[in-house]
Formats: structure tokens, sequence, C-alpha cells
């Protein structure tokens, strides 16, 4: 009993971390319609900066901080610089850039931190006595507090899109850019505002997930993979549901590494499985909204 | 009430390299409803979306002694045109309350006031607060959007085909409505239409627009009595 509720942790604190990925790949999504898949690698990046940084003395707070700044402006680059010139002519080939820049900063980050792991001192207390007991399971200080920064980043986005003006226009360029045009926002402008958060989120979840993991060039590929799986499962144009779909991965892959010794070495082949039953049995995700045409 | 809000001189603009408009000359006079009729692939929505500043445009537009021939849509917004989209454009994912503050975008400091003033206008908006607007009727859609249009604080608005979609008598309840805003406000209204009988008994003024130039002008009164237009606009019956 005590290891189940060790293992749901540990599928809890992976799982947010997904759930951050997908929060930014769904931000995204729902104001421009595009998957970003460089994501993932643009968060790659941000930990490396974070990284460097920790190790030439700056707090590890601080460098996460401004790692989530250096997300901000790759990914507020990328839309300004290669999505929408290529939009407004082939929308259906901004996928293909998408890709492109993977590869770029994929490669970027290899040029300038070479092949071997870095190291990422984690936010939180990672010693060997850094937990506490819950019926007798060993919980982490750092698991709980992984946690603990999806649920503020949660708080601070609803209240970004519910209570602010800001926020408000994000809502209605993601419903309608005619209109949003004609009520006087500045689209252009909000869909870089849209990406840049995205990138900070995304620059989050990887200085999250650095400290347990190796940072090396491929640190968030498998990740990726499992937040545009969460991502879907939620629904890709549902904050809420990458949240749901994040947690859920996590916890999936928890008790199939722990219980079903068999397929932990096929987690990959299970979720392009769970990827499918989604797409074929209910393709918007749990709590995506239905695209329904009125005549 | 004297002087002209709208002067529009020379105004071409049109998608790509075609050019839908060619040359348009009309004017609003303060408070002052013109209707500009015309059918299906005449240039209206394009003449609305050319003074918006939503499509490139060339040629002059005054609006209230400024130049807004180059203006985008959130500088001819401030200086005081709001407009009611064809297909009304509400945000069908927003609540209906989300959809009102959206109006008010550029509007700087508090629109609490302006909210209640216009949820007092349109009960049935103020009763549908929290619903997405999505769920609306078509008419309530149409309430909607124009109740959106006027939390910009207009001096005039601009409304692109009201009435299609909605049931007739629908369509004349609106038309009382946008009537009351010039009579109590002194708003001044650019509609156009091509629902000759109804828009032309509330219209001052009138132009006829066909194939991107205005063929013929004239007050309301004046056109609905005149047989070229009956036969073409209102299907012969008048």
């Amino acid at each position: 009993m005590s290891l189940f509720i060790q293992r749901m942790f540990d599928g809890l604190a992976e799982g947010s971390i997904y759930a951050l990925l997908a929060l930014a790949l769904v931000v995204i999504f729902r104001s421009t319609g595009q998957l970003n898949f460089a994501q993932g690698e643009i968060g790659t990046l941000c930990a490396f900066f974070a990284s460097t940084l920790t190790l030439s003395g700056l707090p590890v707070w601080l460098s996460i901080l401004i790692a989530m700044a250096i997300g901000f402006l790759i990914a507020a680059f990328v839309e300004r610089v290669v999505v929408r010139p290529i939009e407004d002519r082939n929308p259906g080939a901004v996928i293909v850039a998408l890709i492109g820049v993977f590869l770029a900063v994929n490669q970027l980050s290899a040029m300038f931190w070479g092949v071997d792991a870095r190291a990422l001192p984690s936010l939180f207390p990672t010693g060997a006595n850094d937990f506490f007991r819950i019926g007798g399971a060993a919980i982490r200080y750092e698991r709980v507090g992984i946690i603990g920064v999806l649920i503020v980043v949660l708080l601070l986005l609803y209240l970004l899109f519910n209570k602010t003006k800001i926020g408000l226009a994000m809502r209605a360029v993601a419903n309608n850019q005619e209109s949003s045009n004609l009520v006087g926002i500045r689209v252009g402008n909000i869909l870089i505002l849209g990406w840049g958060l995205a990138g900070a989120i995304g620059a989050l979840s990887a200085v999250m997930l650095a400290p347990s993991a190796a940072l090396s060039g491929t640190l968030m590929l498998g990740p990726f993979l499992l937040a545009s799986v969460a991502a879907v499962l939620g629904g890709l144009d549902s904050p809420v549901g990458a949240v749901v779909g994040g947690i859920l991965i996590g916890l999936l892959k928890a008790i199939l590494i722990g219980y079903v010794s068999f397929l932990s070495d096929m987690l990959f082949p299970v979720m392009l499985v769970v990827l499918l039953g989604v797409l074929i049995f209910r393709p918007s995700g749990l709590f995506g909204t239905e695209k329904v045409v009125r005549v | 009430m004297s002087g002209n809000i709208l002067e529009v001189a020379g105004l071409t603009a049109g998608y790509g390299q075609i050019e839908v408009l060619h040359g348009l000359d009309f004017t609003v006079a303060n408070g002052e409803i013109v209707v500009i009729l015309g059918a299906n692939g005449a240039g209206k929505t394009t003449t609305m979306r050319a003074i918006s500043g939503m499509i490139g445009r060339t040629g002059s537009v005054r609006f209230d002694g400024n130049d807004i021939s180059t203006a985008r849509p959130d500088a001819v917004l401030r200086a005081g045109i709001s407009q009611v989209p064809q297909g009304r454009g509400t945000f069908t994912d927003l609540s209906v309350e989300d959809n009102l503050r959206a109006g008010a975008y550029t509007v700087k400091g508090s629109t609490v006031g302006d909210l209640d003033r216009w949820f007092e206008v349109f009960p049935r908006l103020l009763e549908r607060r929290d619903q997405r607007a999505g769920s609306l009727s078509g008419g309530e859609q149409q309430m909607l959007a124009i109740a959106r249009a006027m939390m910009n604080r207009p001096k005039m608005l601009l409304c692109d085909e009201p009435s299609l979609g909605l049931a007739p008598i629908i369509t004349q309840n609106l038309f009382k409505i946008l009537g009351e805003l010039r009579d109590e406000m002194g708003m001044a209204l650019l509609v156009v239409e091509q629902n000759a009988g109804l828009s032309l008994k509330l219209a001052d003024r009138a132009y006829v627009l066909e194939t991107g130039h205005i063929v013929a002008t004239g007050t309301g009164d004046e056109l609905l009595a005149d047989d070229t237009i009956k036969q073409a606009y209102l299907g012969g019956v008048g």
C-alpha cells in the first residue's frame, strides 16, 4: 500500500510536468491552431541557460525566472519571424517550419552546451532525508514542490484569462480573430503574447524536469511526445483538459512501470495506443469543444 | 445637427488584385441615418470593411474632423466608429458579458456604467449574462452585436446587413431599436442592406450601390417611390 501511494505521488509529480508542457501546447493551439513541435526543444534550451546561470552563482529561483523569460522571447520570436509570415501564405506549411525550428533549436543547444549531460539543481530540497511519510510511503518534498508549481501556474493563468483585459483579449482572439480586430484588439500583438506565454510555461516544465533527469539535448524529447498525447487526450483547445490529460498520463506511466513490468519498456507504443484510441473514439478529447457547424 | 460627420471621397478597395469599390463618394450628416442599398456582390461589406480599416483602401475618409483614410481598426474605433459586422460576429465561446467587455476594449477606465446601461436597454441580454453567446438565438445575437458595438461609446454606428437571417418581425424590432439610438442619442448610422422595404423607411437618405459604383441617391421616400428601385430591390411588389 505504501509503495502504491509513493508511486501515485511520483506519477502526480511527473504528470504535473506533462501538464505544464501540454498547457503550453494548448495555449498556442487555441489561438493559432498550430501544434508547436519546437515547444519541448525551446524548453531544453532554456534549461541549459538555467544550468549555466546557476553555475555562475545565481540563485536557482532567479535562474529559473530568467530561463522562463528567455523561453518567452524565443517563442515570441518564432511566432513573429517564422509562423506568421508563412501562415499568411500557406497555413499548412507552418507545421513543416515548426519541425525545422525543432531541429534548429536542438542543434543550437548541442553547439553551445555539447552532448554531455549537465546538472541543474532543483528549486526544492533533494537531500536523502528530504521527505515525509504518509501511511508509510516516503513522499519527497521535490515531488510536492513540482505539484505546487503546477497549482500556482494554474491559479495565475486563471487570473490572467478571467480577470484581466489582456486575458479577455487572448480569449477573444482564440475565438474569432476578425471580430477581435473589429473591437480594436491588435491581434498580432496578442498572438505574440500567447506564444511567449507558452514559451515561458514550456521552459518551466523543462527546469522542473531537468534536476531528476539528465539535462542533455534529448531532455524533452520523450516528455514532449507524452505531453502531446496528454493534450490530445484532454482536448487540444482545453487548458483544463491539458492538465487532466497530463496528470492521467503521469499516473498511467507510474502504474505501467510499477505494476506491468513487461510493458515498462514499451511505454511509447502504449501511449500510441492511447493516442489512437482517443482519436478514434473521442476526437475532441475529454474536455475539448466539439466543432458544431450551424447551417 | 448640422455638418457631415462622415465624408467619403474617391474610396477604392478590394482584395488582392481585384478592385471591388471603384471610387465611392458619400456623406453621413450628424445624427443622420444613411442606408446603402445593394444586391449580393455589390460591395456593401467591402465598403464597411474599408471604412473601419479592416482592408487596404485608397481615397479619402474623414470622420468628425479627422482624416482616417489610413487608420488601423483600433484607431478608427478610437475616433468614434463602431461596426456591427455581417453575421453578427459575436464571440460565440465567450459569455454575453465578456462579449460586451471585449466591445469596450479600446475604452480607458471603468465600463461598469456602460454595461449596466446596455443591459437595461436589452433586458434579454441581462437574463443571459453568463451564457455562451453561441447559445443565443439569431435575434439575440444581433442585439448583442449592437450592444457590443455601443460599448465603445461611438459617435457613429456601421451596420452590415443587420436583417440577414432574421424573421421579418425581429427585423422590424431591430430597426426600431436602431431608430431609437439616433432619436435618443443623436447617433449617426450607416446601414448597408439588401432589404429595401424596411431599410428605406428607416433611412433619412440612401445610396444605391451596384458593382462597386454608386448609381442612385435620394431620400428614403424618394427611392421607395422610384420604379427602377422597386423592381430591382422590392421584387416589383412596392
